[in-house]
């Protein structure tokens, strides 16, 4: 049985906006995100009236504890919907992993079956008040009971876990460490809504930066931020009409971990073993191989992420991505383009998801790359993501 | 805010609940235990309502005293506690301790040698307990330990 998207190229993306990515904003997030979504229906070619479709992951990605406040700390599908005056003919969030994709997938399936014919997909992310992941739980209930009153809490000491295995393994440091992180600052260095413009850092600044959970350091996690992202999508056939070169979107996949286990502590082979399935579906649901894709942009809200996607995508094998970044076929293929999470913010996948759309659709500027056709975009974890296939061509 | 108005938190207790009072209820005796199927003799940690192993329906899961032995699966040492309660604690090391029961199980607890021990992953460690609050018994590990 073929596995293959019965739906591949038959949904394209045809306009977006990005707000300026602050630590904090100087308008509140619903209205930021208000405004920037009218500017991606302008941006369409379309009035607000004809967006029929809304959905989005909008939870605020922090393991601190704050309130979640619709409109305030988080915007869902249906707020944004009221607040633009439009009663959507669909309308869902994505309660997974990998948000973007995930949100993405529904509002392409929702065009596909003809349940939405324009769909709004935002992504809104917020900087609440005081430390990001500090929890002043004194109880620890459910699963928090297996990791806290140990004294282990948050996503950096996640990452840390799995880095050091990796480490260990494969022999890498913090120096290989440091050249993932230095190029996608020089990156988001160039890139005038990132809240890292103009501000690239050494590899010296890397290696004297304040260690969070060993080897993890600041720079090796996305700094959180306000701002707000939106795409149109609609169907091949109706973006033909639009004014923009539409991006098609050709397959996808996620990550469905399967092992359970402790919260948050995330094993290399556990990463590993999930992230080889979502690159086999990855494969299967395009038709694409990895050596057809013009444009990887890999998911980086923590680095190791880079070298676990490479790894998982089987651009090299088994402990060898930093010497893959090193290569000329790296090079060429300029993984670290978008600036990632962080050299912009953590925007949460949008970086990534945006520059294949700009490459793919010519609206690069000054960024724009020579022989982009393909395209892929990661969030999250290879193995409990996503990630996303495109195409400046139908095929 | 400055550290010297911070007024100190408590660390965060267990609290247990149906699927884990076996588990703390070891732990206040000086032991632990991990869940496992009386069926298939797979051991699930943290514990679950069906078993990983065999899946049967209804589940015959109960808590049961394993060595306490295993070996360093990973480790970090946290610098910032995002746990307020943990803030005079900093730096502390955490393992990840796959036990010997069963390869896959893993625990979680602190390694109560300290910053300044030497030790890589795979290394072996035993089971010990920090005492957070009166009465309250949460496993950590320390390094040695002969296999089971």
């Amino acid at each position: 049985m073929s596995h293959r998207f019965k739906g591949r190229n038959e949904v394209a993306i045809v306009g977006y906006a990005h707000s300026p990515v602050r630590r904090h904003a100087d308008v509140p997030l619903g209205a930021l995100t208000v405004e920037t979504c009218r500017q991606a229906i302008a941006d369409a070619g379309l009035e607000q009236h004809q967006i029929d479709g809304f959905t989005t992951g909008s939870i605020l990605p922090s393991a601190g504890g704050h309130g979640s406040v619709d409109g305030v700390d988080i915007v869902t599908a249906t707020w944004l919907a009221e607040k633009l005056g439009i009663h959507p003919r669909w309308s869902s969030g994505f309660q997974g992993y990998g948000q973007l994709p995930g949100s993405f997938i529904l509002a392409a399936q929702a065009i596909v079956s003809g349940t939405a014919d324009y769909v709004l997909v935002h992504r809104a992310l917020s900087n609440p008040a005081g430390k990001y992941h500090e929890n002043p739980m004194t109880e620890a209930h459910g699963m928090a009971q297996w990791t806290a009153p140990q004294g282990f809490w948050g996503p950096p000491a996640g990452i840390a876990l799995s880095c050091n295995e990796y480490f260990h393994r494969a022999g890498a440091t913090r120096e290989d460490l440091a050249q993932v992180v230095v190029g996608l600052r020089a990156n988001g260095a160039e890139i005038p809504w990132s809240y890292w413009y103009q501000r690239p850092i050494t590899v010296d600044d890397y290696l004297n930066a304040r260690v969070v959970a060993d080897p993890i350091c600041i720079f090796d996690c996305d700094i959180p931020v306000d701002g707000a992202a939106a795409f149109v999508l609609t169907s091949a056939e109706r973006a033909a009409d639009l004014p923009h070169p539409p991006v098609y979107i050709s397959g996808w996949a996620q990550g469905n971990p399967t092992e359970p286990g402790l919260a948050m502590t995330w094993a290399l082979d556990d990463i590993m073993a999930g992230g080889a399935r979502t690159a086999a579906m990855l494969w299967a649901h395009t038709g694409l191989t990895v050596d057809d894709i013009d444009h990887p942009q890999l998911y980086d809200g923590f680095s190791p992420f880079i070298w676990y996607w490479l790894e998982s995508l089987g651009y090299c094998g088994p402990g060898e991505a930093r010497h893959f970044l090193q290569d000329s076929r790296a090079e060429e293929l300029q993984i670290l383009h978008s600036g990632g999470a962080l050299g912009n913010g953590r925007m949460h996948g949008v970086p990534q998801l945006l520059d294949c759309y700009l490459q793919l659709s010519k609206r690069a500027g000054e960024r724009q790359l020579p022989n982009r056709r393909t395209a892929l975009a990661c969030h999250s974890s290879p193995h409990f993501g996503g990630v996303m296939a495109f195409s400046a061509e139908r095929f | 805010m400055s550290d010297t108005t911070t007024r100190a938190v408590a660390k965060p207790v267990p609290v247990p609940d149906e699927l884990s009072e076996g588990f703390w209820a070891a732990a206040a005796r000086g032991r632990l235990a991990i869940q496992r199927c009386a069926d298939c003799g797979r051991y699930t940690h943290p514990p679950t309502t069906v078993c990983s192993g065999c899946f049967t329906v209804p589940p015959h899961l109960a808590a049961e005293d394993v060595s306490g032995r295993g070996r360093i699966a990973s480790w970090t040492v946290v610098r910032q506690a995002f746990l307020p309660g943990f803030r005079d604690d900093v730096p502390y090391v955490v393992v990840v301790v796959e036990l010997d029961e069963q390869p896959g199980l893993k625990v979680l607890g602190r390694l109560v040698d300290g910053v300044d021990a030497t030790f890589a992953i795979g290394d072996r460690v035993e089971v010990t307990f920090e005492e957070p609050a009166p009465g309250v018994a949460v496993p950590a590990f320390r390094l040695g330990g002969g296999r089971s």
